[in-house]
């Protein structure tokens, strides 16, 4: 017993270190946003005189407010579309007979991997040939189409662990396809939905190369390039940066805390299971 | 065997259907249901991919309203070859993915074993893990850019209170690129160990306990038993992994500016100056597509090489 004490001693001293190096940083940037002007300029480890001014400052010198809702109906919009998309391409690529399902998942998982800058060049031209850059739908479909492929892989491998006799039951009492998909597949494979969602919204969310493209007014700017521009060229205002950032980092902690089963076993069946 | 091959059904007309003939109609059905999702992302990431390629190939005239490609060229792409520059940045590309990686996989099990024994707490430790992965990228650039700041930087104050100092982390290439490593390690590692969790938890707990009895010690069991059982796990997160940090962009743009002068800039930020910057479109096409021709072969060999853990699809 002595022993198996000395072990888990030893396991939580490990899981301390582990939570300070994943936490430091973190709350180096909550405690940087509530330090004053000059405050900033020091290493103290508690603000010495805490203030909100960096907050206001974001929204009242900077356009924060308006990034934030950029984002907010960029990731909403994407995240309804890729599920909405996502779900009927997974459920056909898990349950119905189709040729070269194979091929299309692998290429699928390839194109999910892809460095971004490859189709940023061929999709600004495309986008403005249809005037829809600097646009809300520019960004939503060039999204859409980014963060589709990891969506159909996560629900495909949700829908493959529902047993069938659900979907013949529904079959046998007449229900079409559409319906047997939306009323009796769909309730069950909710926890994969919500993961595929979390994942794009957080992808959605955080994006950085294709809204640096897309959109070169601030009307349209989304959070990540927003802050990125913060400031001048000689001075990075800090305090005000991570306000903005703290700010921009709660609906996302949120989501992840409440949905932190369903996002551990996405990188779970998404990732390791294939 | 699908649901749909249910025998017995009867079609509207009353007749009993033949299986090809349901077969048929419900691998229509599939395509029906896959095709909306199917066709975005042709049109919206594969015929991009495909242009870019082919962009790399063309004459490229800059015109007043966009421009032109005309005739087929090797040009671009001995511009390229032919700089000091784009083989600088590969090469940077190259060393940073795989040294990032490693450390990244080494931490990342560590971190995962640790969370297997763990018993208490152990949820909130995971979520506090996947607080740096959720983070905005340029975010934790501007985090790190403030920690590494060599005039009020806590960094430097760390190490001039045990006597280093005149520390010019972002100012020298060889500390800006290892600055940078740090700060991604810090943002993926937590990732890396969430997958390699999911990997731990299912392996056979038979094979450990026939090992443990056969007097085998923790140490071993871990090198000759646990290791060998989560080799697929532990590619699938390091394919995950090499072809994410290829495409590095959001850190370098915001924490280094690719800087000292080139020393740190990523192929993506090559290919994002060329292109957006510069406006040379043939050369930045031409990066941008040698980048996703080298991901894709990477992407086939692990593809060949872990076939039945990534690959096997065909129910």
């Amino acid at each position: 017993m002595a022993r198996r004490r000395k072990k888990n001693l030893g396991t939580n001293i490990a899981a301390i270190l582990i939570a300070a190096f994943v936490a430091l940083p973190l709350y180096w940037m909550v405690a940087s946003a509530f330090k004053n002007q000059i405050d900033i300029s020091s290493a103290a480890a508690v603000p010495p005189h805490p203030t909100t001014s960096n907050f206001s400052n974001a929204f009242s010198n900077y356009s924060f407010g308006t990034y934030l809702l950029n984002s907010a109906v960029v990731a909403v919009c994407t995240t309804v579309l890729v599920l909405a998309l996502g779900t009927f391409a997974g459920y056909a690529l898990a349950r119905l007979p189709m040729r070269g399902k194979t091929a299309i998942m692998t290429a699928l998982l390839m194109i999910s991997l892809f460095p971004t800058i490859a189709v940023v060049a061929p999709l600004y031209l495309l986008l403005r040939d249809i005037g829809w850059l600097n646009s809300y739908q520019g960004l939503v479909l060039a999204y859409t189409a980014l963060m589709l492929p990891f969506a159909i892989w996560i629900l495909r491998n949700y829908f493959v662990g529902i047993p069938k006799a659900m979907e013949e039951s529904a079959r046998v009492d007449g229900a079409g396809p559409v319906r047997t998909v939306v009323q009796v597949i769909l309730p069950q494979a909710l926890p994969g939905v919500f993961t595929a969602g979390v994942f794009t919204f957080v992808a959605a969310w955080t994006e950085f190369i294709i809204a640096l493209t897309l959109d070169n007014t601030d009307r349209y700017r989304t959070i990540p390039v927003g802050i990125a521009l913060f400031g001048g060229q000689f001075t990075t205002p800090y305090g005000t940066i991570f306000a903005a950032s703290a700010v921009a980092m709660l609906p996302i902690a949120l989501l992840v805390l409440i949905f932190r089963r369903a996002v551990v076993s996405g990188l779970t069946s998404g990732a390791v299971k294939g | 065997m699908t649901v749909i091959d249910t025998p017995g059904r009867l079609d509207a007309g009353g007749r009993p259907r033949r299986r090809g003939e349901l077969r048929r109609s419900s691998a229509r059905l599939g395509w029906g249901f896959a095709s909306p999702a199917l066709l975005v992302i042709a049109a919206v990431m594969i015929f991009p991919i495909v242009f870019s390629i082919v962009m790399s190939f063309s004459h490229v005239n800059v015109t007043g309203n966009g421009f032109q490609l005309s005739g087929v060229t090797g040009r671009n792409y001995s511009i390229l070859f032919g700089s000091p520059r784009y083989w600088h940045d590969l090469e940077f590309t190259v060393i940073y993915t795989l040294c990032t990686v490693v450390v990244e996989m080494i931490l990342g099990t560590l971190i995962a074993l640790v969370l297997e024994r763990l018993t208490a707490a152990r949820g909130w430790l995971m979520a506090l893990l996947l607080m740096p992965w959720a983070l905005i990228t340029v975010v934790s650039a501007d985090l790190w850019a403030y920690v590494y700041n060599g005039v009020y930087g806590v960094f430097d104050a760390i190490f001039n209170a045990v006597g280093v100092h005149d520390l010019n982390v972002l100012g020298t290439p060889t500390q800006a690129a290892i600055a940078m490593g740090v700060a991604d390690v810090w943002k993926t590692t937590p990732f890396v160990a969430i997958m390699v969790l999911a990997g731990l938890v299912m392996l056979p707990g038979e094979v450990v306990e026939a090992a443990r009895i056969d007097g085998a010690n923790g140490w071993t069991i871990f090198w000759k038993v646990r290791l060998p059982l989560l080799r697929p796990a532990l590619a699938v997160a390091v394919m995950f992994r090499i072809l994410q940090a290829f495409g590095l962009f959001d850190l370098p743009y915001v924490l280094t500016h690719g800087g000292p002068g080139t020393s740190t800039e990523s192929l993506a930020l090559l290919g994002y100056r060329v292109l957006f910057n510069d406006l040379e479109f043939g050369p930045g096409a031409a990066v941008a597509a040698s980048t996703a021709v080298i991901v894709l072969v990477v992407c086939l060999l692990f593809l060949k090489v872990f076939r039945t853990q990534v690959g096997e699809q065909e129910d």
